[in-house]
């Protein structure tokens, strides 16, 4: 196995932890630094980084009411 | 600590969309996620005193939350929902599916870049199908995580389980979701590859088309033809 294999393996396993943004200092700047060097894993993290979003943008502000009168309700009963 | 009425009652309100938000991901069901919510305001009440911080409200009020949720299918005697939830962390295959590998391979690259292409045409709907299928362990993470916006900390609280747990469940979780993705697009035809849809095993529920608006989530339309 190259240094190049290793270090994409590696940077593969993190992709997740990056694009949620709960790498620590030390591997985020390690992975950059990879991702500005490296097409296929950059392509990888931008593929994951835009699903990421695109499953995100599933959320809605869902309607208060009517379970927010009924809610209101019960705290008032609390 | 306890918190106030008024604090409560704040944290509630400022929280609702998103309990009812996550309440019917996890349901599927309008009039029972509007029951989970109520039953969740009302068991959070009741055990306000065991509240560590304010801060942690939101973690604590989702944990009460997911464990009414459970508690309703114990009820209910959803023995196979329940066996999922419990076997949520040992199906190490799912962790391992990338759709980026699928979508990123020599045959389909006749295109500039079919695994962006993919998502360009991503439609919400299908993404709404997919991760309704989910097995309900999967998808109450991806929520978390994704709709949410939860931390791994915040997740880890919530659910009750290990940092790493969250870590690996997620994994295998998003590569779930992507299974159904792949799976999708090629129930709709739309791959043009001849990969074999059932690689590192087939989820439960494989959801079917809904229609022309579905065709357009892969880009190789007419590859196949």
């Amino acid at each position: 196995m190259t240094k190049q294999q290793i270090d994409c393996e590696l940077a593969l396993k993190q992709i997740f932890e990056y694009v949620d943004h709960e790498l620590g200092e030390h591997e985020h700047a390690w992975l950059e630094q990879h991702l500005r060097t490296c097409k296929s894993c950059f392509s990888r993290m931008e593929f994951e980084r835009r699903l990421k979003e695109k499953v995100g943008a599933l959320r809605e502000d869902e309607l208060a009411s009517p379970l927010g009168e009924r809610i209101k309700s019960l705290l008032k009963s609390f | 600590m306890a918190v106030s009425r008024e604090v409560f009652e704040a944290r509630v309100l400022a929280l609702l969309g998103s309990l009812q938000g996550v309440a019917r991901r996890l349901t599927r069901n309008d009039a029972d996620a509007e029951d989970l919510v109520a039953e969740t305001v009302e068991r959070a009440w009741r055990a306000r005193d065991a509240l560590e911080s304010e801060e942690a409200f939101r973690a604590w009020i989702f944990r009460i939350l997911d464990n009414a949720f459970i508690s309703g299918l114990r009820r209910a005697g959803a023995r196979p929902q329940l066996e999922s939830i419990e076997r949520a962390d040992e199906d190490a295959e799912d962790g391992s599916f990338s759709l980026f590998e699928r979508l990123h391979q020599p045959f389909l690259l006749w295109f500039s870049n079919p695994e962006q292409e993919f998502l360009d045409k991503l439609l919400r709907e299908d993404l709404d199908r997919a991760l309704a299928a989910l097995p309900d362990r999967y998808r109450v993470v991806v929520i978390l995580a994704d709709l949410e916006e939860f931390s791994y900390a915040e997740i880890a609280a919530t659910l009750e389980i290990p940092l790493g747990t969250v870590r690996s469940r997620l994994a295998r979780a998003r590569g779930a979701l992507q299974k159904v993705l792949w799976q999708q697009a090629q129930a709709y035809g739309l791959t043009g590859t001849g990969a074999p849809a059932g690689h590192g095993g087939e989820l439960e529920s494989v959801p079917q088309r809904a229609g022309p608006a579905a065709r357009s989530a892969c880009g190789n339309e007419g590859r196949e033809q």
